[in-house]
């Protein structure tokens, strides 16, 4: 090859090359992170049965988290939708990495008319805040019967969507967290779900005569305990614990109601009452352990405990959930008080095509057909009264649910800061470290502590203050 | 390639006639060719490659959330933000452990494992691998075609605590280690997870020297057992200079892959960064920073301090090689 010529196809590369990069820089540099405006659909005409003005022959396009519940519940209402609604189409996609797939949507400006916001990977709701509809239109119109929507759903339910006075999220399904137990097991030996911790270190006891643990954990799931020393720490010290947490308030770990908490709970790992292990076992298997091989007497769980477990339950278990012990025999909540929160909160971005049809699709399926259904085929019940029969479908953990929701009545809380700041991730490696006996009680609170400090100090996450 | 014209242009002595061949007229056969062999590919290149690049480095200087349209510029604020946090720091550190530890051990066991399938066989006769030397290579290549999940899930089972094969076994031989969490204890975790990653990756490099060496002329070998080499010597003083380049890129690519090691990672710990983080990576660190804290901004300012040092890495590897009398460049 000529050096010459070489010479002069190098140069011209490298000049096209310096071209092609600089030519576009200004470009980008001015239209970074452009992405599209508000757009305002067609809409239809508003009437009592259409209450949002879904434009006929529109489509909606609804995007599911696919997790234990699948998406059928929701392709059910959707045949509805269709059918109240001449010409219109229901897109209904399952995903299972809601935040990675509709990031690009939400940044490009058009997201789905409707997102069930769920599942390990959901997105950061306070990221979003900003972007999404006001829903308290959905909960104020009738539904299919002709109810307001707010008169027929439980205690507290829309708390948990609710971020700086706006419901952004109404969570479909209702979840209420306890401490489960095979009743079957605990009438043979005539034990009680404890009441207090001390009654629980008892039952330790006597499980360990009998070669059993009291509690297990998962490594995924360690931050089941958190919640459980949480639930007992707030009935224990009232309201005033969960705010200051939800606050990031200065020393809120270090409540004498969560001193305790923590020191029961410490008090029970010294003891050798969790089984070892945990934080090397994946959550599955470990709660497998409880519910088939009967190793441990409790697992602190929400309520979709029965539904995930049951293939792998010993027959003749009879699942039943009671609410988490409390430190004395006083608390400022009473016993019953339930942390109860929602499952599968679904969204409706501002800036969708169809929000009409997204807001519909949530009032049709807050109607009474597609929440009994729900119930009944999910085992589970949704955030609507009166879709589980007494006999609870034949489970018991679902009878137990709705006698637990009975019995708390209006003592039900639930906090927000976990998920809004992004916490379970460090939360778990502080967790499986204390349940592995390899942290103590004082050292459990220094290092949430240091977890929450460190959000609030940080300037660039957006703080929302919760009541 | 074109060496004729040049030739004759010179032979008439005439320099000027070479250089304007050289800047010869564009023709459309020669604009249609620059547009379809250099413009085309360039174009691609330029647009999926370059312009990804320039694009996360500028969002690295803002503060955008990764969901909305809107940020705001906020110079080098996000890079003082990570290098003053201590779990970023850690996964840095965890990092430049899987750096240093995995392409070592992983190059010298293929190596180890390639030169006794290929020429660690009997001594007398003709230059050959050990007996059935094809069965142990085809053994090997096996946990390579495993994806990379599969291998995480299926060690988090074999590492189980209960009902995990490796602490069966441990205790059928009369060790007590009934209930050891492996990956639950932060002196275990990180090395059995080095562990898994090895295992995943010995045979794929074990094939890739084995080709190398089968490249090596087997006179080469004989004449060196003639002049009474053994077989240690053989590898260390022709093996090894031979394949120099081979081991060269397998340095890089494991270097690469350390510096990365999201699947097993993210696999074998779910959620979390491992016992008290001692297994946390920066590209998980970088996941949860984007996707469930929403900062888009932070997490591509983590993702061009992981690119920069894979760069300097693969620079120091060349480095090193250049040094130490490898070839001139050598090739990847």
């Amino acid at each position: 090859m000529n050096v010459q010529q070489s010479f002069a196809r190098r140069g011209f590369l490298r000049g096209a090359l310096a071209t092609a990069v600089l030519a576009p820089m200004g470009g980008a540099l001015a239209s970074c992170a452009s992405g599209g405006t508000t757009t305002t659909g067609p809409t239809g005409t508003v009437s009592d049965a259409n209450p949002f003005g879904v434009p006929d022959n529109s489509t909606l396009d609804a995007v599911i988290f696919k997790g234990g519940y699948g998406i059928d519940y929701v392709d059910f209402a959707g045949e509805a939708y269709e059918k109240n609604h001449p010409g219109t189409t229901a897109k209904i996609a399952p995903s299972t990495a809601i935040s990675a797939e509709l990031q690009p949507r939400f940044a490009g400006g058009n997201p789905p008319d409707l997102v069930d916001n769920s599942g390990a990977q959901s997105i950061g709701i306070s990221t979003i805040l900003a972007q999404l509809e006001d829903l308290q239109s959905v909960v104020d119109a009738k539904n299919l019967e002709g109810t307001p929507i707010k008169d027929t759903l439980y205690e507290g339910v829309l708390a948990p969507g609710t971020f700086d006075g706006k419901l952004v999220a109404i969570n479909y399904v209702l979840t209420l967290f306890g401490v489960w137990y095979s009743s079957t097991l605990f009438e043979a030996n005539g034990w009680t779900p404890p009441k207090t911790w001390d009654e629980a270190f008892e039952l330790g006891e006597k499980a360990k005569a009998k070669g059993k643990y009291l509690f297990l954990w998962g490594k995924e799931a360690a931050s089941y305990y958190l919640e459980l020393a949480l639930s007992s720490a707030i009935k224990e010290g009232g309201d005033e614990v969960r705010v200051a947490l939800e606050n990031l308030k200065e020393d809120s770990w270090k409540h004498p109601a969560l001193t305790k908490v923590f020191e029961a709970l410490d008090k029970h790992v010294k003891a050798g009452h969790f089984k070892p292990g945990g934080s090397g076992t994946a959550f599955t298997a470990a709660q497998a352990q409880w519910s088939n091989n009967q190793d441990a007497l409790l697992y602190p769980s929400g309520s979709w405990i029965e539904n995930e477990m049951k293939d792998q339950t010993k027959a003749d278990f009879k699942m039943m959930g009671a609410p988490v012990p409390t430190v004395t025999t006083t608390p400022k909540m009473p016993y019953e008080a339930l942390h109860s929160g929602g499952g599968e909160p679904f969204i409706v971005p501002s800036q969708a095509k169809n929000k009409a049809g997204g807001k519909e699709l949530l009032r049709i399926m807050l109607s009474k057909d597609a929440a009994a259904n729900f119930a009944k085929t999910k085992l589970a019940p949704t955030v609507v009264k009166g879709t589980v029969p007494a006999d609870g479908f034949g489970s018991t953990a679902l009878v137990s649910q709705t006698k637990m929701l009975e019995a708390a009545g209006k003592n039900v809380f639930n906090w927000q800061f976990l998920d809004l700041y992004g916490m379970n991730k460090d939360v778990l490696v502080v967790w499986n470290a204390f349940l592995d006996g390899k942290s103590n009680a004082a050292n459990l609170a220094n290092d949430m502590q240091k977890m929450s400090d460190k959000i609030r100090n940080d300037s660039s996450i957006k703080k929302v203050e919760i009541k | 390639m074109t060496l004729p014209p040049a030739t004759v242009s010179a032979r008439d002595g005439s320099l000027t006639a070479a250089a304007a061949r050289g800047r010869r007229k564009p023709t459309l056969d020669r604009i249609s060719f620059m547009a379809v062999f250099l413009g085309i590919p360039l174009a691609i290149y330029l647009l999926f490659v370059i312009w990804p690049f320039l694009q996360a480095f500028y969002y690295s200087l803002t503060d955008w959330s990764g969901f909305s349209n809107t940020s705001n510029f906020v110079g080098l604020d996000n890079y003082a933000r990570i290098f003053t946090d201590d779990l970023f720091l850690k996964a840095l550190g965890n990092n430049i452990i899987l750096l240093i530890v995995v392409p070592l051990v992983t190059v010298i066991l293929s190596l180890v494992l390639a030169t006794l399938v290929t020429v660690g066989g009997s001594s007398k006769g003709q230059i050959k691998g050990l007996k059935n030397s094809s069965f142990y290579r085809v053994v090997s290549f096996f946990p390579y075609t495993i994806p990379a999940v599969a291998i995480g899930i299926m060690w988090g089972q074999i590492y189980d605590p209960s009902g995990g094969l490796l602490n069966g076994v441990l205790n059928a031989v009369g060790l007590n280690f009934k209930d050891y969490a492996w990956l639950g204890n932060a002196s275990t975790a990180m090395w059995c997870s080095i562990f898994v990653i090895i295992w995943g990756f010995v045979g794929f490099y074990m094939v890739l020297f084995i080709a190398g060496i089968k490249g090596i002329p087997s006179e080469i070998f004989e004449a060196a057992r003639i002049d009474g080499a053994g077989r240690f010597r053989t590898a260390v003083s022709i093996t090894i200079p031979m394949i120099r380049d081979n081991i060269q890129t397998a340095y890089v690519y494991l270097g690469i892959f350390a510096l990365d090691a999201f699947v097993y990672m993210a696999s074998l710990f779910p959620n979390a960064g491992g016992p008290e983080n001692t297994t946390l990576v920066m590209s998980q660190q970088l996941f949860f920073t984007a996707f469930q804290r929403g900062q888009f901004g932070m997490a591509t300012a983590m993702g061009v301090v992981l690119a920069v040092a894979t760069l300097i890495f693969a620079g120091l590897v060349f480095l090193v090689n250049k040094l130490t009398g490898g070839s001139e460049g050598g090739r990847l």
